[in-house]
């Protein structure tokens, strides 16, 4: 039966836990909120080891809390991060993407710094500043970083944060026997959608929407043992999705994949979501990591990196890329799919829609189509930002309903 | 062969794809055909392949499309041959075309630049009409939103 204005608006017959109120998606203040309180409080991926192979690399990134960042291989081959902010005026120390250079110098005024963050020349620093201020003041504000979980540069703001196995906590022990060998990242590309970050969170956690992509309905959930794939929460609001079968030959022009994956079982495939908001898909033969970037309530940038092992034959190696780029590439089956559902989203939830609630509902004994994952993501957005989701302004009208 | 004839077979792929006429497009391909999607990432410093096809492998993924949720925004492609090189010795023709695509929303019809790049073509000139050997699709755009399902 439709519903009339005030039904739409009532809150669902559920328990709180499981549906958010969707201003959570849309509210410019709740926005700024969460890059301070949980952006620039957590770990966060920046890029891959691979991409900063040599000393003196460098690659930029920028910060999902709103500070862009310059990731720097030294000579003595440790990887630093380092506001990509000069400490004279501001300007963007570093504005190609990936680069090698001993020396970091500003464009603007040729202030020079070395890959641990000292300030090595002013330019004509006596003449304008005779002794009041030095090189020794003018040091590049250094971040926390640290290299882990198959080789990703990991980096958080937050100088008094706890370090970086303590965030991940247990979360990754299934992945990790797969991902300690070297490894190397063969692509790259953003997307810029439309389009809340939580949402493209929600749909790498939850595989309900497997509906969408005709190719995960033939390769998987028209397969043994899918139904059967178990969706576990860790500490901080990171979710793993357990392991089954993929059948590729199910899908037309399709075949089981050559080349594997060292330890993984044939076929293989298993999801990590990390809180808040990047994931590392295991599929057979490639890790694909996604990270995001929100620019804005209804704004953000999602990188995609494919990886595969620093060992590769090129025949391993041009495998990879194909599968890859059968399903997630820029003109992959699923990807185009997955973007099109949270474009969606992003468009009939903006800012002055009537839209009200998001069901997180369903309950399959913590199986692929229980929305656990999304629950669990939930309860440690409200912990981080002080807030429930169901009900972030306090207004205690989802509490007098139930 | 006229260098027309070579022109039109670029500019006539352009329309049949446009036209979503994947079995005339197919018709312009030679047997051994392989179509490539690439770009250059300078973010890692590799260079990408984001598509790779024989002839039966584009007639595969064209023919899944119904299958498929997708964008039905209509493409226009505009291709500007830029340059010819006949290879005598191998029958065969070098092409080079600039590459425009534009994307319009069905929703209002607001039409946007939806990348740019370049077509590297080989084409074979045996049998009295020329035909698509090889397609380089040499992307310069790598933001593609949402993706498209439809190449290039």
């Amino acid at each position: 039966m439709a519903k009339s204005a005030a039904q739409w608006i009532e809150p669902p017959r559920l328990p709180p836990s499981h549906f958010v109120d969707s201003r959570i998606y849309t509210d410019q203040v709740l926005f700024e909120e969460e890059r301070q309180k949980i952006f620039n409080k957590t770990w966060y991926i920046a890029c891959h080891e691979s991409e900063l192979a040599d000393a003196y690399d460098f690659r930029t990134f920028q910060h999902p809390g709103g500070t862009p960042l310059v990731i720097v291989r030294g000579d003595d081959m440790k990887v630093r991060s380092f506001y990509n902010i000069c400490p004279h005026r501001g300007n963007s120390l570093v504005y190609d993407p990936a680069g090698n250079a001993k020396r970091i110098t500003c464009i603007f005024h040729a202030w020079s710094f070395d890959t641990k963050g000292n300030c090595v020349d002013i330019t004509r620093e006596e003449q304008g500043y005779q002794n009041r201020f030095c090189k020794a003041d003018a040091g590049l504000r250094e971040v926390r970083t640290e290299v882990g979980f198959g080789g990703f540069v990991w980096v958080n703001i937050d100088d008094n944060c706890e370090p970086l196995k303590e965030f991940i906590g247990p979360a990754m022990s299934e992945l990790e026997p797969y991902i300690g060998m070297p490894l190397e990242v063969f692509h790259y590309h953003r997307a810029v959608v439309d389009t809340n970050f939580k949402l493209w969170h929600d749909t790498n956690s939850e595989f309900y929407h497997d509906y969408m992509h005709y190719f995960n309905r033939v390769t998987g959930m028209m397969q043994p043992g899918y139904f059967d794939r178990k969706c576990v929460g860790y500490p901080n609001g990171h979710v793993l999705v357990g392991s089954m079968e993929i059948k590729y030959d199910a899908y037309e022009g399709s075949k089981a994949r050559g080349v594997g994956w060292p330890g993984l079982a044939p076929g293989g495939w298993i999801l990590i979501d990390l809180f808040p908001g990047m994931t590392y898909n295991l599929r057979t033969s490639v890790l694909r990591m996604d990270s995001m970037v929100p620019l804005g309530p209804n704004k953000v940038v999602i990188e995609y990196r494919g990886v595969g092992l620093k060992s590769d034959t090129p025949e391993q190696r041009a495998q990879r890329v194909f599968d890859h780029n059968t399903i997630w590439g820029p003109f992959g089956r699923n990807l185009h799919e997955d973007l099109l559902g949270v474009h969606g989203q992003g468009r009939a939830m903006r800012p002055g829609s009537d839209s009200r609630w998001v069901l997180h509902g369903r309950e399959e004994n913590a199986t692929i189509h229980d929305e656990i994952g999304m629950r669990h993501y939930y309860a440690e957005w409200g912990r981080r930002m002080g807030r429930k989701a169901f009900d972030p302004y306090s207004e205690n009208r989802v509490s007098a309903a139930a | 062969m006229d260098r027309a004839e070579i022109e039109e077979l670029v500019y006539r792929s352009c329309l049949l794809l446009d036209d979503r006429d994947f079995k005339g497009y197919l018709d312009l391909c030679d047997d051994e055909f392989r179509y490539t999607i690439t770009a250059h990432s300078p973010e890692i410093r590799k260079d990408l392949i984001w598509l790779d096809h024989d002839k039966k492998g584009m007639q595969t993924l064209l023919e899944q499309l119904p299958r498929h949720n997708s964008d039905h925004s209509p493409l226009t492609r505009h291709a500007t041959v830029y340059k010819i090189d006949v290879d005598q010795t191998k029958n065969e023709a070098n092409v080079v075309s600039a590459l425009q695509v534009f994307k319009t929303d069905l929703d209002g019809g607001a039409t946007a630049l939806f990348a740019v790049g370049k077509y590297l073509d080989t084409v074979k000139l045996d049998d009295g009409r020329p035909k698509l050997a090889r397609r380089v699709v040499k992307l310069d755009t790598r933001m593609l939103g949402i993706g498209f399902h439809i190449p290039f």
